[in-house]
C-alpha cells in the first residue's frame, strides 16, 4: 500500500515540478503585465529596528502617492512592495526573490546595511537599478546598478575628524559606540583614524546588543571627556545621555552622525533636563522650521499621526522616490528614452543609471543643507563632472540641537 | 515494502532532488522557490541533525546555531582562502569547505559534549545556549573572519544558472545526513542511545559505555550541523554572526518539537515551517508585516498544544491522518505476523513524557502492520 | 577609586538582574519549566507604567503589578495548564510562541518606537531639585538613588519570598508542588491553584524588575525583555536554579562581570565572558553555587 502514496506523491511532486517550469520557463520580465511602475524594497518592519523600516516604508509611501496624485510619470503611475527583513540578511534571498518575481522595476535596496549586503549581489545579478535611502555601508553601491541617498560610513567618520580638527583642538575626546553594529564601527573607525595625532588618546567605551539595556558603567568610563563622539542611534544615545546627567562633565558636547537625528524627540526623554550640548553632523534635521524638509515633516505628521516613527531614514527614502522620479523624466526628456508601465528591470536600469552617472543631473531634495529655495543639491558625480559609483554628493550640516546651558 | 518503509524518506527526497535539478538546469525554477528549497534543505539538515540530541539522546540543545555558525565560516573562510587557485564554487573546493567545516564544529561537538557528561536537563540547556552565544561573539569580533562587515563567502545563489547546484549538494547532504543517522538509531549503537536517554543510570547498569554514546551523539549532531552551515555560506554573499544567535537555535528546536522528536517528523515539519515562513514573510508585506508574527505565534501555540495535550489525545488518535487513512486502506489485522520493530523504534515514548507513559497502557496501535509497539510485543511473547 | 564606582555599577545591574532571576527561578522551581515569556511579562509591565504614569507613578506601579500577575495567570492558563503532563519540550515551546505573541501585540498596540521614561522624575521631584540626575555624591564619588532602591527592593524580596516559601502554608504547598506533584495532590494540596499563585507570584515579581529598570532610566522597546529574559536565566543557573538567594547571588555576578569586563575595555566581548563564567561554575558545581544536589534513583 506504501507504494500507492509514494507513487502518489511523487506524482504530486512532479506535477508540481512541471507547472513550475512552464510558468516560468523563457519568462525573462516579470513586470510585462504591470500597468504601474513597481518600487520595491526590504526593511526591517518588526523586531527591534522596526521604527527605521516603518519611517522608510511610510515616507516612501508618502512620496508615490504625491507622484500619482500630481499625474505620476506623463499618466503612468507608481507603486510600493516593501517587504519585512527584521533587519536579518539571511531573509533577503526570498524578500528579493519575491519582489523581483512580483514585478518590481526599481527599487530602494534595503533599509539597513546587513541585508544590503546580500540585496546587491542579487540586483547586480538581474540587473535591477536600486538607490538605499538608509544603508551606510561603503561597499553597497559596490556594483554599477546600486546607489546611495545617504552618506557611506567612511565619509562620516571623516567628515566628522574634520569637525573636530578645525572647532574642538586640545579637548580630551571620548568615543561611545556599538561593537556589534557595522554602521557604528565603521564611522568610529574612520574617525579615529583621520582625528588629528594632538587629541592624544581617544577614550573608547563601547555596548552591544546584549549590554543595551543600561550605560552605567559607560558613563562612568567616559565622565571626563570634553566632548563625546556618538556614530550611534538615537534611542541609545538618549539613554546614556540621561544616565550620565550629572555625572558626565556638565559642559561636555556630544557629537553624533546622522544616526542621532531625533534625539530631541525620544519621549520620556525631555533633552532640555540635562547640561551637555548636543551636537550631529547630518543630512536631516527631523525637527526643523523652514523649508522643504518641513513641508515633508507636515505632510508625514498630517497622515501618519504624531506617533509614527520620524527620522532621516524616512526622510531619505522620500528623497530616493523623487530622485528615482525625477531621473526617469530626466531620462525622458533630455535622453529620449521611452519608460512604458512595464518596462523590464534591466533596461530600466540602463536608463536610470546613465542619468545617476550624467554630471548634468542634479536633484532637488530635502536631504543636505538646504540652499535658497530650501531645497539641497544631490548628485551622484564629483565637482568634477565624473561618476562617484553610487555614492552621494551633497553637503552636509552640522546640526547643534542644544549648546551647554550653564550648570543650575 | 519493508524496503520501501525503511527508506521512503531517502526515495521521496532523491527523486524530487533528481526532478528539480533537472528543472533547475533548465532554468526553470523561479527565485522564490529556489529560494523555499534552499532554506528548507538546509532546515531538514539542522532539524535532523538536532533531533539525535533532543530526541535521542534526549538533552535539550539551544545551541545548535553555534555548531552552524561554526561550519559557516570555517568552511567559508576556507572557499574565500582557496578561490584564488582553485576557485570559489569548485567543486574540490566545496567538498573540502565542507568536511573541514564539518570537522571543526565535530570537534566543538566534542567540546560541548564533555560538560554533558556531569550536567542534566536544563543546566545542560543553558550550557549550550551559552555555547552558541560565545562562538557567535567571537566570530563577530574576530578580524580574521570580517569582523563586523561579516565575512564575504563565496556563493552560488546570485546566478539563476548555478542556483540548483546548490540544492542538489544540499539534497545530497540531506541524504547523507538520513543515512547517518538512521543507522546509527537502527543499530546497536542507536538502542544504547535511546537507553541512555529512557534510563541513564539502568544503562550504565546494563554495561553501556555512556560517556562514549552522549558524545557520539553531540559530535554527530554537531558535525552535520556545520555542513549545513557550509551549505548556509555558500547560500550568501557574507556571513553575519549575527544571524546564528539562540533565537536560531530555538527555531531549529521548534521545528523538531513540532516534528513530534522523530526523524521523519523533523524532515516534514521543516518543509512545513519553513514553507509558512516564506508564506507569511512574502505575502505580509508593508504594514501588515506586524500581523505575520502574530499569525505564527498563535499558530505554534495552538499546534502545539493540539499536538501534545493530554486532554486532547484521543481526539487526535480518532482523527489522525494516519490512522485515518489505515482505516480506509488496511481494515485488516493479521495478529500472526511480527513486525520488525526497527522500523517504529524512532517513535518510542521519550523519557520526558515517561510519566504519561507509565500511567498510561501503552498499547498504541494495533490496527496497522506496524504490530511492533512495546506493549503488543509484551503480550505475544 | 575606578574600582570601587565599577563594583557600584555592578550592583546596579547585577541587582535588577536578581530580581528578574527570582521571578525566573521562582517559576521555574515550581512549574518546572524554563518560562521564555517570563522577559516580555517585563516588557508588558514597562507599557502598562508608561500607560498609568500621568495619573500616579505610585498607582502606575501597583497597576502593573497587579495587571503582570492577572497576564501571568491568564498565560498559564490558556497556554500552559493544557500542557501539563506533556513533554516539557512541548511547553517550552508554547512559552516561546506566547513570547512571540506579546512581542508581536505589543507592537501593534504600541508600535514601534523605543521610549525613555520618567517615572524616577514623577516618583523623586524634590530630591531631584537638590540633586541633578538623582545621584547622590559623597565626596568625590558617586552613587544613584535609584541603585540603592533596587538593592533595597532585591533584598527585601528575597527575604520576603524565603519567609514566604518556608513559613506559610501556601509556601509549604508549593515546596510540596515542586518536589512531588502527585504526592503533593495526594497530601490535599490543590497543585492548579498552587502554580497558578506561582506564575502570578512570578509576573508580579517581572513588573517589579520593569519597575526599577524603568527606575534606572532604561529604555523600553517591544524586544526589551527578551535579553534580560535570558540573562535572569543564566543567573538563575549560575546561583543554582530554583534556589531564592542563589538567584540573587546569580544576578550580582552577571552584573559584576559585565561591568568589569566594560572598564577592561572587553566591552564586545561582555556575552562571552559571562557564558564563560557560566560554563566553568557548571563545571566545578553542576547545580550552580547554592543549588540543592539531588540523588538520582532507578
Amino acid at each position: 500500500m506504501k507504494i500507492r502514496v509514494l507513487s502518489l506523491i511523487l506524482t504530486i511532486a512532479l506535477a508540481l515540478s512541471m507547472v513550475a517550469m512552464f510558468s516560468s520557463c523563457g519568462k525573462t520580465n516579470y513586470a510585462e503585465n504591470n500597468t504601474k511602475i513597481k518600487i520595491g524594497l526590504s526593511g526591517p518592519l518588526t523586531g527591534g529596528a522596526a521604527m527605521y523600516g516603518i519611517a522608510v516604508e511610510n515616507s516612501a509611501k508618502l512620496a508615490v502617492e504625491e507622484i500619482n496624485a500630481k499625474g505620476g510619470l506623463n499618466g503612468i503611475l507608481f507603486e510600493l512592495a516593501m517587504l519585512d527583513d527584521k533587519h536579518e540578511a539571511n531573509n533577503i534571498a526570498t524578500n528579493y526573490a519575491s519582489l523581483y518575481e512580483g514585478g518590481m522595476q526599481v527599487s530602494l535596496g534595503t533599509v539597513t546595511t546587513k541585508p544590503g549586503l546580500e540585496f546587491k549581489g542579487y540586483a547586480n545579478a538581474d540587473k535591477v537599478f536600486f538607490l538605499t535611502p538608509s544603508a551606510t555601508g561603503d561597499d553597497i553601491p559596490e556594483f554599477s546598478n546600486g546607489y546611495q541617498m545617504c552618506f557611506a560610513d567612511s565619509d562620516q567618520g571623516t567628515a566628522s575628524a574634520g569637525v573636530f580638527n578645525a572647532e574642538y583642538q586640545g579637548k580630551k575626546v571620548g568615543v561611545f559606540f556599538k561593537a556589534d553594529d557595522d554602521y557604528s564601527v565603521g564611522i568610529k573607525n574612520n574617525f579615529v583614524a583621520a582625528l588629528d595625532k594632538s587629541f592624544g588618546e581617544v577614550k573608547l567605551a563601547s555596548f552591544t546588543e546584549a549590554t543595551a539595556s543600561s550605560f552605567t558603567q559607560q558613563v562612568s568610563d567616559l565622565k571626563d571627556c570634553d566632548i563625546i563622539f556618538m556614530p550611534i542611534y538615537y534611542d541609545p544615545a538618549a539613554l546614556f545621555m540621561k544616565q550620565g546627567n550629572g555625572i558626565v562633565k556638565a559642559d561636555a558636547i556630544y557629537y553624533g552622525c546622522d544616526g542621532l537625528d531625533g534625539i530631541d524627540a525620544v519621549d520620556g526623554f525631555d533633552i532640555n533636563s540635562i547640561t551637555q550640548g548636543v551636537s550631529y553632523l547630518s543630512h536631516f534635521n527631523s525637527n526643523t522650521t523652514e523649508g522643504a524638509a518641513k513641508e515633508y515633516i507636515d505632510a508625514y505628521r498630517a497622515k501618519f499621526g504624531e506617533d509614527a516613527p520620524l527620522n532621516q531614514f524616512g526622510a531619505a527614502a522620500y528623497d530616493c522616490v523623487y530622485a528615482i522620479y525625477d531621473a526617469m523624466k530626466f531620462a525622458i526628456e533630455k535622453n529620449n528614452a521611452e519608460i512604458p508601465a512595464n518596462i523590464a528591470p534591466d533596461a530600466l536600469c540602463d536608463i536610470l543609471t546613465a542619468v545617476f552617472d550624467s554630471k548634468d543631473f542634479e536633484f532637488r531634495g530635502i536631504t543636505g543643507a538646504p540652499e535658497e529655495d530650501g531645497r539641497s543639491t544631490i548628485t551622484w558625480t564629483d565637482a568634477n563632472g565624473n561618476a562617484t559609483n553610487g555614492h552621494v554628493n551633497k553637503t552636509p550640516v552640522s546640526y547643534t540641537v542644544k549648546s551647554v546651558t550653564s550648570a543650575q | 515494502m519493508k524496503f520501501v518503509k525503511h527508506y521512503l524518506s531517502y526515495i521521496v527526497i532523491g527523486a524530487l532532488a533528481v526532478i528539480i535539478s533537472a528543472v533547475g538546469a533548465a532554468g526553470g525554477i523561479p527565485g522564490t522557490f529556489s529560494a523555499l528549497l534552499e532554506q528548507s534543505v538546509i532546515a531538514i539538515i539542522l532539524a535532523v541533525s538536532l533531533n539525535m540530541v533532543v530526541g535521542f539522546l534526549g538533552e535539550l540543545s539551544l545551541g545548535h546555531a553555534g555548531f552552524m555558525c561554526i561550519g559557516a565560516y570555517v568552511g567559508g573562510k576556507l572557499a574565500v582562502l582557496l578561490s584564488s587557485s582553485l576557485g570559489g564554487t569548485n567543486i574540490v573546493t566545496v567538498i573540502l569547505a565542507l568536511i573541514v567545516g564539518g570537522l571543526c564544529a565535530g570537534i566543538c561537538g566534542f567540546i560541548v559534549g564533555l560538560p554533558a557528561l556531569r550536567l542534566r536537563g536544563d543546566y545542560l540547556a543553558i550550557v549550550t545556549l551559552a555555547f552558541g552565544e560565545i562562538v557567535k561573539n567571537i566570530f563577530e569580533n574576530s578580524e580574521f573572519f570580517g569582523g563586523q562587515t561579516g565575512l564575504k563567502t563565496p556563493e552560488f545563489t546570485t546566478q539563476r544558472s548555478t542556483r540548483f547546484v546548490l540544492f542538489l549538494i544540499g539534497a545530497v547532504i540531506v541524504l547523507l545526513t538520513l543515512f547517518v543517522i538512521q543507522n546509527i538509531i537502527r543499530s546497536k549503537h542507536g538502542r544504547a542511545i535511546t537507553a541512555i536517554r529512557d534510563n541513564e543510570i539502568a544503562a550504565r547498569a546494563t554495561g553501556i559505555n555512556v560517556t562514549k554514546y552522549k558524545l557520539m551523539g553531540f559530535i554527530v549532531s554537531a558535525v552535520f550541523a556545520g555542513l549545513a552551515g557550509v551549505l548556509y555560506s555558500y547560500s550568501q554573499q557574507s556571513l553575519q554572526a549575527k544571524t546564528f544567535d539562540y533565537n536560531y537555535s530555538i527555531e531549529i528546536l521548534v521545528i523538531v518539537v513540532l516534528g513530534g522528536m522523530t526523524v521523519n517528523g523533523s524532515i516534514v515539519s521543516a518543509v512545513l515551517i519553513t514553507a509558512l515562513n516564506n508564506i507569511l514573510q512574502t505575502n505580509l508585506g508593508g504594514s501588515f508585516a506586524v500581523a505575520k508574527d502574530l499569525i505564527y505565534a498563535v499558530v505554534l501555540i495552538l499546534l502545539v498544544i493540539y499536538r501534545n495535550a493530554p486532554a486532547l489525545k484521543s481526539f487526535r488518535e480518532k482523527y489522525n491522518l494516519a490512522n485515518l487513512w489505515k482505516r480506509l486502506v488496511k481494515p485488516k489485522h493479521d495478529p500472526s505476523r511480527v513486525g520488525d520493530d526497527s522500523v517504529r523504534w524512532d517513535v518510542v515514548p521519550t523519557k520526558i513524557s515517561m510519566d504519561e507513559v507509565l500511567s498510561t497502557d501503552v498499547v498504541i496501535d494495533t490496527t496497522g502492520d506496524n504490530s511492533a509497539d512495546i506493549g503488543e510485543r509484551g503480550g505475544n511473547k | 577609586m575606578k574600582f570601587l564606582e565599577t563594583l557600584i555599577n555592578g550592583f546596579s545591574i547585577g541587582g535588577i538582574y536578581a530580581m528578574i532571576a527570582l521571578g525566573y527561578t521562582m517559576v521555574y522551581g515550581i512549574a518546572k519549566m524554563l518560562n521564555f515569556a517570563h522577559g516580555d511579562i517585563i516588557m508588558v509591565g514597562a507599557y502598562v507604567i508608561i500607560l498609568f504614569l500621568p495619573i500616579n507613578p505610585v498607582v502606575a506601579i501597583i497597576a502593573a503589578v497587579v495587571l503582570c500577575a492577572l497576564l501571568g495567570i491568564s498565560i498559564e492558563k490558556i497556554a500552559y495548564k493544557p500542557l501539563r503532563g506533556a513533554s516539557p519540550l512541548a511547553v517550552l515551546i508554547t512559552a516561546i510562541g506566547v513570547s512571540y505573541l506579546l512581542q508581536s501585540l505589543a507592537q501593534i498596540i504600541a508600535g514601534p518606537n523605543p521610549k525613555l521614561n520618567n517615572l524616577f522624575e514623577k516618583l523623586f521631584p524634590k530630591f531631584l531639585e537638590t540633586h541633578r540626575g538623582g545621584i547622590i555624591t559623597i565626596g568625590s564619588f558617586n552613587i544613584k538613588l535609584s541603585t540603592i532602591i533596587t538593592l533595597a527592593c532585591v533584598a527585601v524580596v528575597m527575604v520576603g519570598l524565603t519567609l514566604f516559601v518556608k513559613r506559610t502554608k501556601t509556601g509549604r504547598a508549593m515546596v510540596a508542588v515542586s518536589e512531588d506533584k502527585g504526592a503533593a495532590q495526594l497530601m490535599g494540596v490543590n497543585v492548579n491553584s498552587i502554580i497558578m499563585i506561582t506564575f502570578a507570584i512570578g509576573s508580579a515579581l517581572a513588573a517589579l524588575a520593569s519597575t526599577l529598570m524603568m527606575l534606572d532610566g532604561q529604555k523600553f522597546a517591544v524586544d526589551m525583555g527578551s535579553l534580560p529574559g535570558i540573562k535572569a536565566f543564566t543567573a538563575a543557573v549560575i546561583g543554582g536554579i530554583g534556589s531564592i538567594p542563589g538567584a540573587m547571588l546569580g544576578g550580582i555576578v552577571l552584573g559584576l562581570v559585565e561591568c568589569f569586563a566594560q572598564m577592561a575595555g572587553f566591552g564586545e566581548y561582555t556575552v562571552a565572558i559571562e557564558f564563560s563564567i557560566l560554563i566553568i561554575v557548571l563545571l566545578v558545581k553542576p547545580t550552580g553555587i547554592l543549588g540543592k544536589k539531588r540523588r538520582e534513583k532507578v
